[in-house]
């Protein structure tokens, strides 16, 4: 039990995926400019990366592991994970027509994000079990939520500020990154 | 033979996975407006940009809500705008499309 608390509590906070792992960071700098669009593509990441991570952890340990062909893991993950997406797609669109809308461009983005794809390799990397592995796959994306949402709160209060001009856009929004992952640096040292 | 096994368990699990795409689309899949698509048709589908619309799905979605004009698209044909015209013509006033746009 203490053992899925540590392994949740690092990736949520220690080895956040957006600030010490640094992936998916196009998407953090891209759609974190507005609260509710960065709310939405948190939460399709969390499905998204739950689901994958459960899949490719699935094929992985019952089918590629007893053949003896692990270093196929990159290729065949990320067309596990292309499927998925498209799958759920297909199922939002008919279910919930709202979330689809919501989520509209960020699902196709999902698949080309490496968030994903490093979490479902990491899961590997690390020998974890079943357990372990759905406790990871479920705290790297709330952290993911998490950071962008914080970081997209910073930003809108940031258009009502006066930045130099040769900061405004961009340069800040990498600057403020940079600040906030400082922050999260520290929480290395609880554990 | 082991050779084999890599291109066989990917070739495979594409199978399965295209398979489950299909089972998914067939058993869940909207019907959508058709409109938007056909135009797309209608258009030289460069998806050059040079209307101001992210690729001619943009342009078609643009034509049908009436926010875009035939005549910015650069690089389509004199017979093909005529064409396309008649379309959204039809297509503002509710009577059916006339047959040899189809």
């Amino acid at each position: 039990m203490t053992n899925l608390l540590t392994i949740a509590f690092t990736a949520f906070f220690i080895e956040n995926i957006l600030l010490y792992q640094f992936l998916g960071v196009c998407s953090f700098i891209g759609v974190g400019k507005k609260r509710s669009s960065s709310l939405g593509m948190g939460l399709a990441v969390v499905v998204t990366i739950i689901l994958a991570g459960m899949a490719t952890w699935a094929i992985y340990r019952y089918v590629m592991e007893p053949l003896d062909i692990g270093y196929m893991k990159t290729i065949v993950f990320i067309l596990v994970i292309a499927a998925l997406v498209q799958m759920m797609e297909t199922i939002i669109k008919k279910f919930s027509p709202a979330l689809y809308k919501a989520l509209g461009i960020y699902l196709p983005l999902i698949t080309t994000n490496c968030a994903v794809l490093g979490v479902a390799i990491t899961n590997i990397t690390r020998d974890y079990s079943f357990a372990e592995m759905l406790v990871y796959s479920a705290a790297i994306p709330l952290g993911y939520l998490f950071v962008m949402y914080i970081y997209a709160i910073i930003r809108e209060k940031l258009e009502l500020n006066p930045v130099p001009k040769a900061f405004r856009g961009i340069p800040i929004a990498m600057i403020l990154a940079a600040l906030l992952a400082i922050i999260f640096s520290r929480f290395g040292g609880l554990i | 033979m082991g050779i084999l096994i890599p291109p066989l368990v990917l070739g495979g699990l594409g199978m399965i996975l295209g398979f489950l795409i299909y089972l998914v689309a067939w058993k869940f899949g909207v019907e959508e407006d058709h409109t938007v698509r056909d135009i797309e048709h209608l258009l030289p589908n460069y998806n050059c940009g040079a209307c101001g619309y992210p690729g001619c799905k943009g342009m078609a979605e643009a034509l049908v809500s009436g926010k875009a004009v035939p005549a910015q698209c650069k690089p389509i044909k004199k017979e093909e705008i005529e064409i396309l015209n008649k379309y959204l013509e039809a297509l503002k006033t509710g009577t059916p499309v006339p047959a040899e746009v189809k």
